[in-house]
């Protein structure tokens, strides 16, 4: 108890004792940013603060220096040095106006990301970068301000990141970087890191009502208090909806407070955030149930499937400048309840074991819980001098972590929801401390080094409850018949069910960028990095070697970024290539990610933005090619080509008579497209193309806003997620044991209206 | 630059390449039949037992079939009914086949399976859920006479498996090592398969095996006028246990695999 009112004090002293230096300006001051003008319709309404004249300022007097690749960078604390043509820094800006379901969509802003969910609204989205099947963030650090959102320890997915408690409205900017290039990367930074930056642009109170197709209904209150940085606000978001088809059902409710201060001499922010969600999932079909006409495309096997989750967090962030150092420091709590029941293979696996009373198959149900908190810190030095007549830095960061987790998997009888058999019980301490270096010489106005060195130790200390699974002579007086948690070795002799097992690793890991140009808006950049996964605790043995996937990537790209006229346009393309030790490939039979061989990927991304003062039109492409090093076969589920076009238009309506009381009619007129090729299936197939457009129009006056969303627009039916695997739901007189194919269905078309009123954002 | 090119075409001429993740998933049709030599009509055969057989009517419901490519150990005594993620072919409609035949009996529907190579097959002899715990579906339909030393012995045969045969569990810690599905499934047949787009499987049923160790002599006697000798249809006498088991159940020459391109 005294520890941890220790804690707590340190907490909030480190956040609201703000020391009084006298220091200069905060932030990487000299860091090369061009920030593209993104003249959005909410943009150009809202008032301008003191500070976000400041901030032009700075950006203005920072574009003739700038980088090619430093484009598109609103946010109010500074970014990173870019990284190369792999390093999206986006600003939502009108592109916001796309109809996105959460802030994990805003990721395909970036190349080369498919989003697809077989869970449920309350289920992390399943995210492919680059070639990873990354799941739910297994191979990709996730933060949001610096807070990492990837969870250690779940069973379900070491990593499991759920981005669902983001309300879109208050994500600023995001920072996706494809491959592990920065010494800040931590782990799960395999395939890359998406760091979302909260802030509201929109100042007073904003409500908003969303209705429409299948019950749904949203309702969302933001406030930005005038006269306060973009980066104070709160928010509130209610949702809830029937959801299509069978077993979509669900509500959330989702809060955020950010207060941000800014003195002479240091900037400060504390957040705070709590969400609950409860949603049920229809899973997965099997295709010839569908085509045989047993189940309807949108229809479940098991209506018992879902999720109930949550999350709560408080983290302060204190950055401080003493002359031409940079001194930041982090930290964080996180608590962390989860439940989720899936169900992909019916009544197949409950094999009868010799030990067992008989039975026959009680279905295949897992209930995966969880229960973590998570605290943690993290922060840096930056130093900056000038050498060679240009400023040099050097940067030296550490980030600590410890991950306390108790999870289980279990399965569950269809006919009675009881629990007949216990899969995995495990208490998990997961420490990760990490410290790197990272320097950003420029030789010459044209050229730049960036990079350095990070190393991170991870330790294990898992407690694994239910240890002793099987005996292979249990007694004869005394057996242990259906229990699954064994307290007996052979023959009878007594042990505990639980054993413990505690391991440590360390990974060192490289990262270096060279940075050439920009030469007529013309930049070129390599970089060779590595980055690090930790492994599923429930893959954990007393003193096992290197717990942990290592992931070794190499990536060159040119990029182009210039004001021409009245517009910022901005193109980049990279080939690249990564190469994972030891990959994790999901397995639906085992309902968690399992250990695979060595895999490489390698392809190019490709993105282009063209913003004007009224219109705002962006789209990426990407091909990737992804196979394990054995057999040189093609990775499963990984899709090849990924296009994604985001288009809006935004501005008054050019018509006079349309005026009332001299207020003009403003309008935006949003879409949104998606392309996913057939992407590789096991056994040689493939599966159906996915392409769908999303529509999104508004129209306002004073205060008010009306607009109309459109998701799937043409209807399209289509398959989000498809499976080649064996199940057996019953459907039919005899299992089905050969794998067949499954699909999860994608949403049908789904219309809404919406409603926003700003009271006191100057309108 | 060359490089770079050379690496962009590179990219491009994979992404033409026919590439996979291996395998393939395949229908085919399917069929069982009596033995090659079976004419139609009644089929006679001298068991090892020494008597003359002469069948006049023999049919096995078939429930479903299967093959895997992996090898149970232990003549399936160890393992469990189903082995997920093993199976290369099924057959999930059930026929009822005429053994005396020698003449294809379609199964009502197309087979599935992958495109690799198969070691043991599997006959399910059920009339549905294999876990059921009755089933009384009448699996093998069978009569004849049998003779030796001038003696007759005009039999019929009507097996079910259900209750009847259930094996009592002698090992208290083993309650389940002997589950009826066990009883059920025949396996593992020799079966070097790989099933391929458009071919036919096909499962021949030799009636001759199933009686070869079968002492004609220990079925009880139903009836003196006319005489007839119905097996009891319980593991409780040596002649009904002989076909069933040894018979019925008899991995080897009873049941054979091959696959038609």
């Amino acid at each position: 108890m005294g520890k941890s009112y220790v804690l707590v004090w340190s907490f909030f002293c480190l956040v609201l004792c703000v020391p009084k230096q006298a220091v200069s300006e905060t932030g990487n001051g000299d860091e090369k940013t061009v920030a593209q003008t993104h003249n959005t319709a909410s943009s150009r309404r809202e008032s301008e603060s003191k500070e976000s004249k400041e901030t032009k300022e700075i950006t203005e007097a920072e574009k003739k220096k700038g980088g090619a690749f430093e484009v598109a960078v609103s946010a109010k604390r500074q970014p990173p040095p870019s990284r190369g043509a792999a390093d999206y820094h986006v600003d939502v800006g009108a592109l916001g106006n796309v109809p996105r379901k959460n802030a994990a969509e805003l990721l395909k802003l970036v190349p080369g990301i498919l989003l697809t969910n077989d869970g449920s609204e309350a289920h992390a989205d399943q995210v492919f970068l680059r070639g990873f099947d990354a799941r739910e963030g297994q191979d990709i650090e996730f933060t949001v301000g610096g807070v990492p959102i990837n969870e250690s320890g779940n069973l379900h997915g070491n990593g499991y990141s759920d981005t669902h408690f983001l309300i879109p409205e208050v994500v600023a900017t995001l920072r996706v970087l494809e491959g592990p290039f920065d010494p800040r990367q931590g782990n799960y930074g395999v395939a890359g890191s998406a760091d979302y930056e909260m802030g509201l642009s929109q100042r007073g109170i904003t409500t908003k009502f969303l209705a429409g197709s299948y019950g749904t209904f949203r309702g969302l209150l933001l406030w930005g208090p005038h006269g306060a940085r973009d980066g104070t606000f709160a928010g509130v978001e209610l949702y809830q909806t029937a959801g299509f088809g069978q077993n979509r059902d669900g509500r959330r409710a989702s809060v955020v407070a950010q207060y941000e201060g800014r003195t002479e001499n240091h900037l400060y922010r504390i957040t705070a955030q709590a969400y609950i969600a409860s949603f049920h999932s229809a899973g997965v079909i099997a295709e010839e149930d569908f085509l045989a006409g047993r189940i309807g495309f949108f229809d479940t096997y098991d209506a018992t499937q879902g999720a109930d989750t949550g999350r709560y967090s408080i983290s302060g962030m204190l950055e401080s400048r003493v002359g031409k150092l940079v001194v930041r420091n982090q930290v964080y709590a996180i608590a962390r309840p989860w439940t989720l029941r899936e169900n992909y293979t019916g009544f197949l696996l409950d094999t009868q074991e010799p030990t067992q009373a008989p039975h026959g198959q009680r279905g295949d149900q897992i209930q995966v819980a969880s229960m973590a908190a998570i605290v943690g810190a993290h922060g840096f030095a930056r130093l900056s001098g000038e050498i060679l007549k240009r400023k040099q830095e050097v940067e030296v960061g550490y980030y600590a972590r410890g991950d306390f987790v108790h999870s289980t998997q279990h399965r569950i009888e269809a006919a009675t929801q009881v629990p007949y058999h216990t899969e995995a019980d495990l208490e998990s301490k997961l420490g990760d401390v990490g410290l790197y270096a990272d320097l950003n010489l420029r030789f010459l106005e044209w050229l730049a080094l960036r990079g350095g060195v990070r190393a991170d130790l991870f330790t294990y200390d898992v407690l694994d409850l239910c240890a002793a699974k099987s005996v292979s002579h249990p007694s004869k007086t005394n057996p242990p018949l259906d229990v699954s948690c064994l307290n007996q070795q052979d023959f009878g002799k007594y042990r505990e069910p639980f054993q413990r097992s505690t391991t440590t690793g360390m990974a060192v890991l490289p990262r270096m960028s060279l940075v050439l140009g920009p030469l007529y808006g013309v930049s070129a950049s390599v970089s060779y990095g590595q980055g690090v996964r930790s492994i599923d605790p429930i893959y954990i043995t007393q003193d096992a070697k290197t717990p942990f996937a290592n992931a070794e990537s190499v990536d060159a790209g040119l990029s182009f970024a210039k004001e021409i006229g009245p517009l910022a346009v901005s193109a980049r393309t990279a080939i690249f290539r990564t190469k994972v030790d030891r990959d994790l490939i999901f397995s639906q039979t085992a309902g968690r990610n399992v250990l695979s061989s060595g895999t490489t990927r390698m392809g190019n991304a490709s993105a282009a933005r063209v913003t004007g003062s009224f219109f705002d039109v962006a789209a990426n492409l990407t091909y990737v090619r992804a196979n394990f090093d054995d057999t040189g076969l093609l990775i499963p589920y990984v899709p090849e080509w990924v296009f994604r076009f985001d288009g809006s238009l935004f501005g008054e309506l050019p018509y006079d008579k349309l005026r009332i009381f001299g207020k003009a009619f403003r309008g935006t007129l949003a879409l949104g497209a998606t392309y996913v090729s057939p992407r590789p299936l096991p056994f040689g197939e493939r599966s159906n193309p996915i392409a769908v457009v999303d529509l999104h129009a508004t129209v306002g006056i004073w205060l008010f806003d009306v607009g109309f969303v459109a998701t799937n627009l043409s209807d399209a039916q289509y398959r989000l997620g498809e499976y080649n695997y064996a199940s057996d739901f019953r459907n039919q007189a005899f299992p089905t044991l050969v794998p067949m194919r499954h699909f999860s269905a994608g949403s049908p078309r789904q219309l809404f209206f919406t409603l926003s009123i700003n009271l006191g954002g100057g309108k | 630059m060359k490089r770079l090119l050379s690496f962009l075409l590179l990219l491009g001429g994979l992404a033409g390449c026919g590439n996979t993740t291996g395998g393939a998933r395949v229908s085919f049709s399917a069929a069982a039949a009596g033995p090659a030599d079976a004419t139609g009509g009644a089929l006679s055969f001298v068991n090892q037992l020494g008597y003359s057989v002469t069948l006049s009517k023999a049919r096995l419901h078939v429930g479903a079939v299967y093959l895997n490519q992996t090898v149970p150990i232990s003549g399936a005594q160890e393992t469990a009914c189903i082995l997920p993620g093993t199976y290369v072919a099924q057959v999930l409609s059930s026929v009822d086949v005429n053994l005396l035949s020698a003449s294809m009996q379609p199964f009502p529907e197309r087979g599935r399976g992958l495109g690799t190579e198969a070691k043991v097959g599997e006959v399910w002899l059920t009339g549905g859920d294999i876990n059921a715990t009755d089933d009384r579906t009448v699996i093998l339909d069978a009569a004849g006479i049998a003779s030796r030393s001038g003696q007759d012995f005009p039999f019929s045969a009507r097996l079910t498996i259900g209750q009847n045969r259930t094996i009592p569990q002698k090992e208290p810690a083993y309650p389940g090592a002997n589950p009826l599905c066990k009883q059920r499934i025949v396996t593992p047949i020799p079966a070097e398969i790989t099933p391929a787009e458009g071919g036919t499987l096909v499962l021949r049923i030799d009636p001759r095996v199933l009686f070869h160790g079968v002492e004609f002599a220990e079925v009880p006697k139903v009836s003196d006028t006319p005489p007839l000798y119905r097996f009891s249809d319980r593991n409780d006498n040596p002649a009904d246990t002989s076909l069933f088991q040894n018979g019925l159940r008899s991995r080897a020459n009873v049941y054979t695999f091959s696959f038609l391109d």
